[in-house]
């Protein structure tokens, strides 16, 4: 048999890349699911905390208002605290456009703004309302919050890309 | 030589196992290479949307409602608190009740279906039975956050139901999010406080 060496390279070259797309398009589907679970994950985490922060402001705004509290002080905090969370994106900004927002230092202040507003009411302040969480002491900890970015091109990279795909055995 | 011999078909069978197999150790490891890049690729895409379309906006419900809660339940217990003392008991019991259930709830009671994650993990079980080095593998992560879940729920269960009781306490559901919303908000109301609106 006669054997053209080019050829077969091609040939070899041409099953790669069958056998390279048709993984990538199964791949495609697993980064999809497994980064749509982290994604859910991180924005309820984050969004349960900042969402309690709100709330609790929000009712208190109603109590002083119904109260006819004229206290300026409380009155700004919470404003300022109203503020604070209204910024915070519900959506992860990487996929739309490279805002400036320092995602660990409007987290911080928001939690100091709440612990503020609950000096000046007289209350204890609860940080994190969930009791279930691993992370009751992410109050301090600005590095367990998802990481900034440093590239710049998103807020919340997920920092484990390096997920290991379990080898299918491809067969005709 | 005869040309029947048996000696020919062999060579004939190696050079086309050998052609196939050539073929598929190609594919194979092209499928590999795209599998991991395809998946690289699209995780972020994954994340984006999990994040912006169930994650944010669930956690920032369960959120609102605790903050209420813990709210009132300050109010309550502040001198501040207008509420008629013959009432003042029953209301604060009441909102310790309510924040206690919406602090028992977690992401894993209330978060929807993956309809796609559903539907390809069928499609792993119909395809690839024998070869189960392929399911859809949990982030370690969550994993452990899970494990970690069911564990509680272990020593929940043995503090709550003591010796011999089977009656299990059942997980919340979306259901218990609303109907402790509106206990939470006739609450609110009968404090005589408005409840807040949100968008």
């Amino acid at each position: 048999m006669d054997f053209d060496l080019e050829s077969l390279v091609h040939v070899e070259q041409s099953f790669y890349d069958e056998g390279y797309k048709d993984g990538f398009d199964h791949g495609r589907i697993h980064g999809l699911i497994e980064g749509r679970a982290l994604g859910r994950e991180k924005g309820f985490e984050m969004w349960e905390e900042l969402g309690f922060y709100e709330g609790f402001a929000l009712l208190w705004k109603g109590i002083q208002e119904a109260q006819g509290v004229k206290d300026d002080r409380t009155a700004h905090n919470i404003r300022h605290l109203l503020e604070l969370t209204a910024q915070f994106p519900r959506a992860n900004p990487s996929a739309t456009d490279a805002s400036e927002l320092d995602i660990p230092r409007l987290f911080r202040q928001i939690r100091s703004r709440y612990k503020a507003l609950c000096a000046m009411l007289g209350v204890k302040p609860t940080l994190r309302a969930s009791g279930s969480s691993p992370a009751q002491e992410a109050t301090e900890d600005p590095g367990k919050t998802p990481v900034a970015s440093e590239e710049g091109n998103g807020l919340w990279k997920i920092d484990d890309t390096r997920v290991s795909v379990p080898p299918k055995d491809y067969s005709f | 030589m005869d040309d029947d011999s048996p000696w020919d078909d062999n060579v004939q069978t190696l050079k086309d196992s050998e052609w196939s197999k050539i073929s598929s150790d190609f594919m194979n490891v092209g499928y590999r290479e795209g599998i991991t890049a395809g998946k690289e690729a699209h995780l972020q895409q994954g994340f984006d949307e999990g994040f912006a379309k169930t994650g944010a906006p669930l956690g920032r419900e369960i959120g609102l409602l605790r903050g209420f809660a813990s709210a009132i339940l300050s109010f309550l217990k502040s001198p501040a608190c207008t509420v008629e003392p013959s009432i003042h008991d029953g209301l604060l019991q009441d909102a310790r009740a309510i924040f206690a259930e919406l602090n028992r709830i977690r992401f894993s009671d209330i978060v929807p279906p993956d309809p796609e994650a559903e539907q390809h993990e069928r499609e792993h079980l119909d395809t690839a039975a024998a070869d189960r080095d392929d399911e859809i593998v949990m982030n370690e992560e969550l994993q452990q956050k899970r494990d970690l879940e069911s564990l509680e729920d272990m020593m929940g269960g043995m503090g709550a139901s003591g010796a011999g009781s089977k009656q299990e306490q059942k997980r919340p559901t979306q259901e218990d999010v609303t109907a402790l919303a509106a206990r939470l908000r006739a609450l609110t109301t009968s404090i005589g406080l408005p409840f807040p609106s949100i968008n």
